[in-house]
């Protein structure tokens, strides 16, 4: 892992005015939330704020020709490729920590405790948003800026689309196949706390990230890729 | 030799656009790369810096291969375009550019800082790479490259976009890495300043080294002396300069720049009337045409 790297992927973000905009709602969402019971609010918003960052791990480097100034440096590609995955998961974890404690605060404000509730969101949430960083930075290893989003999303809505649709259609090997790859990439949240399920989605981010590695080392990048 | 490339062959989907290149660049040498548009300059110098992945042939530097991380260590590259995060201030841009190569933490800032104020981009530092034009990037370009003093140094039409000032600058920098042992490629349209700064010259054409030509020798000096029409007699100007004068022009090879001033004396003497003394390099420009 490179410091420089993950240090200068986190700098961005936090100085980014869209970044901090960001938390100010998740504050506003995650403060209010408490009344609709622990963890029901701020979740969603910061696994989409784990898809707009981890979108931008690779794809836009590649397409405007900044990476050809990185790959120069004495940087390994797969180093490179991970410590930029670790400096968003590690903004988004931290966003995921902000809200659960203002959350928290709201919550005390109010008078109730729901430390278990939110302890389960925000163990969820730093897995849900690694899985999601992952798949992102493995799709971006092989396409360009943004495309990634656009398998990701693609493809939960097509392997959606083929269960509602061979549910009654297709053989049930097909459909149960259709359901595990459903399953592994886009695991659904447990509502209590499931250490099979953290598992789960921690061993498929670190294949994600492995076939990230092995296609971005051998990926070209030509000038001018875009 | 620092750069050595043998038998590099490229292809894109079965359209091969380098077909067998060789070439070497040796410490504190500048070798120009010239050749026209689709030549494959873009796709050889992608290959040197390991953005692309030749078919067949080796590229070593410094007898490694080009994606060692020790040669990255010791490679600089300035590419056409200068493209980065633009929201990135010119600061922030070159410190990061400063720790990725490699350069301490403790020397980050006065090197970033010597270099801004070299490349007379210093007032525009904390101002965002949005801000800066073409040739402000151009130099900032050039600042990353060099902050880490690189021993391989790999220059994509470094001038492009800069005024002539600034052609000055990227000149006497060029120069100032060579005193100090670094190996340059030079890709360039500009033949006035590959001239100008290329020690070697080669021309990429059909994806192979179609010619080579040395500009600059290191061990003699290639003199042009125009004499007045009339006013020498050949075989007297021969026996001076060992070779004889072409039409009123005498080509001559002197070891050094007080020869020159020698063979002028002599040839005056001998009665020869001398118009004009220069350094002789090729004519890139005919070079180019000749061999396009």
């Amino acid at each position: 892992m490179s410091g420089v790297v993950v240090a200068e992927t986190m700098r961005r973000h936090l100085t980014s005015i869209a970044f901090w905009s960001f938390l100010a709602l998740l504050a506003i969402f995650a403060m209010g939330g408490g009344n609709m019971g622990g963890g029901r609010m701020w979740p969603m918003l910061v696994l989409a704020l784990a898809v707009v960052t981890g979108g931008g791990v690779i794809g836009p480097e590649f397409s405007s020709g900044t990476l050809q100034l990185i790959l120069v440096k004495p940087v390994n590609r797969a180093v490179y490729l991970l410590s930029r995955v670790a400096g968003v998961v590690a903004i988004t974890w931290l966003a995921a920590v902000a809200a659960a404690g203002f959350e928290a605060a709201g919550a005390a404000l109010d008078g109730r405790t729901q430390w278990t509730a939110i302890g389960i969101a925000l163990s969820s949430s730093f897995a849900d948003s690694l899985l999601i960083v992952a798949l992102l930075a493995f799709f971006g290893s092989v396409t360009r800026a943004y495309y990634n989003v656009v398998i990701w999303v693609g493809a939960q809505l097509l392997l959606l689309i083929l269960l509602a649709f061979g549910a009654r259609r297709f053989p049930p090997e097909l459909l149960k196949a259709i359901r595990w790859v459903h399953g592994n990439l886009f695991p659904e949240t447990p509502s209590g706390f499931d250490r099979n399920w953290l598992l789960l989605v921690a061993c498929n981010a670190a294949i994600a990230l492995l076939l990230a590695c092995l296609a971005f080392r051998n990926r070209e990048v030509p000038y001018g890729a875009d | 030799m620092t750069i050595e490339v043998r038998g590099l062959r490229k292809a894109f989907t079965g359209n091969e656009v380098l077909r067998g290149v060789e070439l070497d660049v040796a410490p504190g040498e500048v070798v120009g790369l010239i050749g026209p548009n689709g030549a494959g300059k873009t796709t050889l110098m992608s290959c040197l810096l390991g953005f692309l992945h030749p078919n067949a042939g080796t590229i070593t530097i410094d007898g490694r291969a080009n994606d060692d991380l020790d040669v990255r260590r010791r490679t600089g590259f300035v590419p056409e375009r200068m493209n980065f995060g633009r929201r990135e201030t010119g600061w922030d841009f070159l410190r990061y550019m400063a720790r990725l190569a490699g350069v301490p933490r403790a020397q980050v800032d006065s090197r970033s800082k010597a270099l801004l104020e070299r490349l007379g981009i210093a007032q525009a530092a904390d101002r965002r790479l949005s801000q800066y034009s073409r040739g402000m990037l151009q130099r900032i370009g050039m600042c990353q490259a060099l902050i880490h003093e690189p021993q391989f140094i790999f220059l994509d039409e470094p001038t492009s976009g800069l005024d002539p000032n600034g052609v000055l600058l990227v000149r006497e920098l060029i120069a100032e890495q060579t005193r100090r042992g670094a190996a340059v490629l030079l890709n360039s349209h500009q033949l006035a300043e590959i001239e100008k700064v290329c020690d070697r010259v080669l021309f990429l054409k059909g994806g192979v080294i179609a010619h080579r030509e040395t500009l600059r020798h290191a061990d003699r000096i290639v003199v042009a002396v125009t004499l007045l029409a009339n006013s020498f007699d050949a075989a007297a100007v021969e026996r001076i300069a060992g070779v004889a004068p072409k039409e009123n022009v005498l080509i001559a090879d002197v070891a050094t720049e007080n020869d020159i001033a020698t063979l002028v004396r002599n040839l005056v003497e001998s009665g020869a009337g001398v118009i004009d003394v220069r350094r002789h390099t090729a004519d890139l420009e005919s070079i180019f045409r000749g061999a396009a």
